[in-house]
């Protein structure tokens, strides 16, 4: 017997602006298809609550109260020179670039010399290529509204050495849904950055929504450092799924900067297909204000001898809120299992909140796991220290925010990239001075 | 000049007394040492002199020329020129060396109404002060002292003294925990900075220190107070007859 739970508003609105969008969205009658089966999909799973336990802590049926419309086209006025704006220190980087504006690809603002020993084409063209991922709801969202995004494809044995940025801007003067949708695959000991930016026009409205969705692979051998920093903007919905495999042998390193975002939700699903894979993901969140920041992972070792690491850090001031769920599963078959959690948060204020859920499902004998998690405050003796060197308290203080947050960073191991993300932390650091 | 009057000093939260009317003055140009038993209350001397907040003055004062320091945050004291060398100093994870060093000198220099240093002018300087004790500048890219060496540290707390150019600098048990080279060159880096217009107080429970580091003066800490005060030949002297003397009195 299933029971018929009440629609909320907020998933009333959804279904009324996909009915209204379907028609004007990319792709032909097999895509439209897939958008109205995961769309019916969303509509039986509804809004994730809090009484599902993977969402324990972000129950998106009060919290999401009213959906922006989606962003059907792309009518934002904006100039190489703004884009420059928006990037900030990843302009410094030097790369190449795929710019999305609202959710659809810009030429005029991507800049892809330098690719010519890989693929990066717009995904609106190749939207048939989609995985529907219509068990998720917010991933059923995805595939529902999807405008455009990134295919890139790295062939076997191709090192590039400058990281490719994928870039999400949103810019105008009204709240907007964006949904992006990256499909990377990365061959046999192909080596390989990439930086998923998402970043708000200045000037432009602060409370946009983002539904992003990255597919990878990263077959035998490969090395992947993959990144993301979700910087929106004070009232931004930030919806983010990375769905990774990893092959034999193969090394993903994951790094996530959440800052400035008020309500962001980042799942990450790790499964390794191949033996000997090497797994480090790790993650900084900034909150302040009423900010909810929630990472939560799903590793699957599926097979023997891989390696896992996830290790996050968070600076909760304010009344803001950060979880961290941690799934590990390590499936009979995976001796030799080696899995490590870390979640670390600073509570710059009493009436902040940091939530910690490490689960372990181990189904195998020969395994070494374990998880830590900590809240701390600014350690009292390392405040003197630096106060005795003539450092005054508040700057002594973000100081030693800067540090904690650059512990987390350092695991980057592209330096103009860790340079780039430290200015972004920074950044927010500087109004946590008092 | 340092001057130390009947001061009290007692645990904060804590009814425990440390320092029980203790008078010291060091002039400018000196270097005094103190002297004296496990617990004495040194280290406590050297936290008070700093401004840690774990220690309450419950009476007396402490002057630097001619300024109470008892009132200023430790931040405030050290742009007043008042340095402590730590017996213990401390690691701090993700802050590299020369960002930290470069914090430190510019918040004092600012607030000592003295340029900032420009990039090219602070490399230039760490990278002279460094070699002179010894410091690889590599080490300086790492996060403060961690993975340090007990000598390593040390020598770490003698680069931020002579990057902060202090006044008074107080050291505290600066030889714990160093070998003999070690201690050859942290002196030698405590010596160079010696001069007619700063004052420094050397606490230590050895006197193989003040081989090295040769004092104007002795003092020697217990109970307390100041129990006897002598010259250089005092130190000498403790060494053969140990505390036990002045541990008597406290019985």
């Amino acid at each position: 017997m299933t029971v018929a739970v009440m629609k909320t508003k907020a998933e009333l609105t959804l279904a009324e602006q996909f009915q209204s969008a379907v028609g004007a969205l990319p792709g032909g009658a097999a895509v439209a298809s897939m958008r109205r089966g995961a769309m019916d999909a969303f509509a039986d799973l509804g809004l994730p609550h809090r009484r599902i336990e993977a969402w324990k802590y972000t129950d998106l049926r009060t919290v999401l109260k009213e959906p922006a419309a989606p962003s059907i086209v792309d009518d934002a006025k904006l100039t190489v020179g703004d884009l420059i704006v928006a990037l900030g220190p990843y302009m410094e980087l030097d790369a190449p670039r795929l710019v999305l504006v609202n959710g659809h690809y810009r030429r005029t603002l991507s800049n892809l010399s330098g690719t010519d020993a890989i693929r990066v084409v717009p995904l609106s063209e190749h939207l048939d290529q989609l995985s529907s991922h219509a068990d998720d709801a917010m991933m059923a969202l995805n595939t529902a509204f999807v405008t455009d995004g990134a295919v890139v494809d790295i062939p076997a044995g191709i090192v590039l050495e400058k990281p490719l940025l994928l870039v999400q801007l949103a810019a105008g003067k009204d709240a907007r849904a964006s949904t992006v949708r990256h499909k990377i695959t990365v061959g046999r000991g192909a080596q390989v950055t990439i930086v998923e930016l998402f970043l708000t026009l200045p000037g432009s409205v602060l409370d946009g929504q983002t539904n992003a969705l990255t597919d990878i692979a990263v077959h035998d051998g490969g090395h992947v450092t993959h990144v993301k920093v979700a910087s929106e903007g004070g009232k931004a919905h930030h919806m983010s799924n990375w769905i990774a495999t990893l092959g034999k042998d193969a090394v993903y390193r994951g790094f996530q900067l959440t800052a400035g975002i008020a309500l962001a939700r980042n799942q990450v699903l790790v499964t390794f297909t191949g033996e000997g894979g090497k797994l480090d993901l790790s993650g900084a969140f900034l909150g302040r204000g009423a900010d909810h920041i929630d990472t939560t992972m799903v590793i699957d070792h599926a097979v023997p001898r891989c390696e896992s690491r996830e290790v996050f850090a968070g600076v909760l001031d304010g009344r803001a809120r950060g979880i961290f769920q941690g799934k590990v599963i390590v499936r009979p078959d995976a001796q030799k299992t080696d899995g490590k959690q870390m979640a670390r948060a600073m509570m710059l204020s009493p009436d902040a909140e940091f939530d910690s859920k490490p689960e372990l499902e181990i189904y195998a004998d020969d395994v070494v796991c374990g998880h830590g998690s900590t809240s701390i405050e600014i350690d009292a003796d390392l405040l003197f220290y630096c106060q005795a060197r003539g450092i005054p308290p508040a700057e002594a203080r973000a100081l030693l925010v800067q540090a904690f947050v650059g512990e987390a960073i350092d695991r980057v191991e592209h330096e103009g990239v860790r340079d780039a993300l430290t200015k972004t932390a920074a950044d927010w650091l500087g109004a946590v001075q008092r | 000049m340092l001057e130390i009057k009947n001061l009290h000093v007692k645990i904060a939260d804590e009814d425990r007394v440390i320092l029980k009317g203790l008078n010291l003055t060091v002039p400018k140009g000196e270097v005094h040492a103190i002297m004296g038993p496990n617990g004495a209350g040194k280290s406590t001397l050297a936290y008070v002199l700093a401004g840690r907040s774990d220690y309450e003055v419950t009476e007396g004062d402490i002057l630097w020329n001619g300024e109470s320091l008892l009132e200023m945050a430790p931040d405030e004291r050290a742009a007043k020129g008042v340095f402590l060398a730590f017996q213990y100093p401390m690691e701090i994870p993700g802050v590299a060396g020369l960002t930290f060093l470069r914090t430190a000198a510019n918040a004092v220099r600012k607030k000592r109404d003295q340029a900032e240093y420009t990039t090219p002018e602070f490399m230039k300087i760490v990278r002279a002060k460094a070699a002179s004790l010894n410091i690889d500048y590599e080490m300086l890219k790492r996060p403060v002292n961690v993975g340090f060496s007990g000598g390593e540290k040390k020598r770490s707390e003698i680069l931020q003294m002579a990057m902060l150019e202090p006044t008074l600098c107080v050291l505290d048990e600066t030889d714990s925990g160093l070998d003999i080279d070690a201690l050859r060159i942290v002196s030698d880096g405590v010596n160079a900075l010696r001069g007619p217009d700063r004052a420094m107080l050397v606490i230590t429970h050895y006197q193989r220190l003040l081989d090295y580091i040769v004092p104007d003066k002795v003092h020697v800490l217990a109970n307390g107070v100041i129990a006897k005060t002598g010259g250089k030949e005092l130190a000498k002297e403790l060494e053969t007859t140990g505390y036990v003397e002045f541990e008597g009195k406290a019985a």
